[in-house]
């Protein structure tokens, strides 16, 4: 086994028990990284230097004897949203050019503290917006189980990453499912924490009361490693909650008894073959460790979420959005004679249509002639489905649900009619009106080779219940694989 | 609710962007269809409901308003192509 193929825990005992150095690990990792990249464009900074010192550092800890952290010589891909100082972040927008932060975002630091290396910063949709990759300024990533079709996305990037083998984990963002489902399309496991349980300081904003940091891996434990590194309280964030003490010590008879939910209203809805297969095979599983099978009725969700969670992520964005000027940083246009011309001139080149087009829908919803209309009134549905979880987890431990209705599309593919595709965001989109947390983890392939994985849904604060039981379907479904659709040949 | 290209285009301003002539009729293909996604919620009796909001709000301790120096100015500001000194030079902002 080559080191860049190691977990996160098995890196980070080799690496505590000098059976490897972090410096190793890191050259390993890398050398994966740049064998692959040129067909996978996974990366939009690769962190050489940075990740160098990091390992050489964490080498020195252990040489004098200090405690290296608890992720000692793991190396990570960061998102290319979360800040990280004097490293490049770009939300994969051309209107923040080659900004530095000139400092990081606490989930950085905090992985730092811990003895993680930057590897690099992941590719994604511009400021999160997308499912595909596809909005990116730096182009496409490519799916490593197939690289003619997409990674998901936003946090496509990441996800390919760590399927490929480049890192053990990688951090995204979540705002209505960019973690879950390029987990899914990517074959490996990916974890969307409660709202309020991982910092967002230092993540560009795309919608604030949506977005949520969490991690990729390719073993539930190791995404229990890096929760229990980030799920704490951060004064810097107003919306981060104090006090919870998560405990991410995972339970091995977590599904015994629990009742397990179908959403009765998803039921009728149109699936790919190779995901209902997999959803009748989670159950099979379910039910031979002693789970009960319930069902759940989610009628709010099913026929409002899309338009509600579009209607309050796009009036969040068209304000968090309204900060690229080019004042302060980034991309800027010197011809400009008066401010406002220059702030058009820097906005209108430096954003692509994705983004200006979601800014504008934003910008109209929240107008004093609208708002009422549209922005209130979903604030007020987001009200009845958070309402309408809360009751179906009173009949139920967990949901069972797919994580998205169809496998990657080929790249190009896109929707041409953008609310179709974002209807495709049904089943991720809910979970991050309500705030709870949701796992994607991986069930197999199917027989054309893709990954499928599905989603389990929890109560708010059930993050460490629902890794227990993503650990046991792991346990019969097995750990995802490196993938091998010609990303190294 | 539809709009035309003359409210979108002054949307647009408000968010300070131009659009181009093409832009400007995707962008209003794409909110004319958003729209009418959103026209469900009229199916809705949302008169008696109240916005949402998270249920913890009370646990989340504020903390004293303290003015706490930023210790890296001088990278800050070596991010801002209009830099003057310690100062950030923008073009006009009204008048003369």
């Amino acid at each position: 086994m080559q080191l860049y193929e190691l977990t996160v825990q098995e890196t980070v005992q080799g690496v505590r028990s000098k059976k490897f150095s972090a410096s190793e690990v890191f050259e390993a990792s890398m050398a994966q990284a740049v064998a692959c990249e040129s067909r996978l464009s996974a990366l939009i900074t690769l962190t050489v230097e940075k990740g160098r010192e990091q390992a050489c550092a964490i080498d020195a800890k252990i040489a004098r004897g200090e405690d290296p952290g608890p992720l000692a010589g793991v190396p990570v891909v960061l998102k290319d949203n979360i800040c990280t100082r004097g490293v490049r972040t770009t939300a994969a927008s051309t209107v923040l050019g080659h900004w530095s932060p000139p400092y990081d975002a606490t989930v950085w630091g905090l992985l730092q503290d811990a003895g993680a290396l930057l590897l690099g910063k992941g590719n994604m949709d511009e400021f999160a917006m997308g499912n595909t990759c596809g909005s990116s300024s730096f182009g496409y990533t490519a799916n490593p189980w197939d690289l003619t079709r997409v990674p998901g996305g936003s946090s496509g990037g990441s996800a390919a990453a760590t399927a490929a083998g480049y890192a053990p984990f990688a951090l995204g963002t979540d705002t209505g499912g960019s973690i879950r489902q390029p987990a899914s399309f990517c074959g490996i496991h990916g974890m969307k924490p409660t709202y309020g349980a991982v910092s967002r300081y230092g993540v560009i904003a795309y919608g604030s009361s949506l977005d949520q940091v969490g991690p990729f891996a390719r073993t539930i434990e190791d995404l229990a490693l890096v929760m229990q590194v980030l799920a704490r309280h951060d004064f810097r964030d107003s919306t981060s909650v104090a006090g919870k003490g998560l405990d991410f010590s995972l339970a091995p008879a977590a599904l015994k008894g629990k009742r397990v939910a179908l959403v009765k209203d998803f039921e009728g809805f149109s699936l790919a073959g190779p995901i209902q297969e997999a959803k009748k095979r989670v159950l099979a599983v379910l039910k031979e460790e002693g789970a009960e099978i319930v069902e759940v009725e989610l009628p709010t969700v099913a026929r409002y979420a899309v338009a509600c969670y579009y209607a309050i992520a796009l009036s969040e964005a068209s304000t968090n959005l309204g900060r690229y000027d080019g004042v302060r940083l980034g991309y800027t246009t010197g011809s400009s004679t008066d401010v406002r011309e220059m702030f058009e001139e820097v906005r209108s080149q430096g954003f692509g249509f994705e983004v200006k087009s979601r800014i504008i829908a934003g910008t109209c919803l929240t107008d004093s002639s609208r708002s009422e209309e549209y922005y209130i009134a979903a604030t007020k549905v987001r009200a009845l489905i958070a309402r309408e979880f809360e009751q179906a987890f009173k009949k139920a431990d967990f949901i069972l649900q797919p994580v998205t209705p169809e496998l990657p599309a080929k790249i190009g593919d896109a929707h041409e009619d953008a609310i179709k595709g974002y209807e495709s965001d049904l089943y991720t989109l809910p979970v991050n009106l309500a705030g709870l947390p949701g796992l994607t983890f991986y069930v197999g392939h199917s027989e054309n080779g893709l990954p499928v994985g599905l989603q389990l849904l929890g109560p708010r604060w059930s993050d460490a219940e629902l890794l227990s039981a993503g650990l046991v379907l792991e346990g019969y479904l097995g750990k995802p694989r490196i993938a091998t659709g010609g990303v190294s040949e | 609710m539809q709009l035309g290209n003359d409210e979108v285009r002054e949307a647009a301003m408000e968010a300070r962007l131009v659009l181009t002539d093409l832009e400007l009729e995707r962008a209003v293909k794409f909110i004319n269809n958003f729209l009418s996604m959103l026209d469900r919620f009229k199916e809705l009796d949302l008169k008696d409901v109240e916005s949402f909001r998270f249920a913890e709000p009370a646990r989340c301790p504020l903390r004293e308003d303290e003015v706490l120096p930023f210790p890296n100015v001088e990278e800050m500001l070596a991010e801002s192509e209009h830099r003057s000194g310690a100062l950030i030079r923008v073009p006009r902002i009204m008048g003369e």
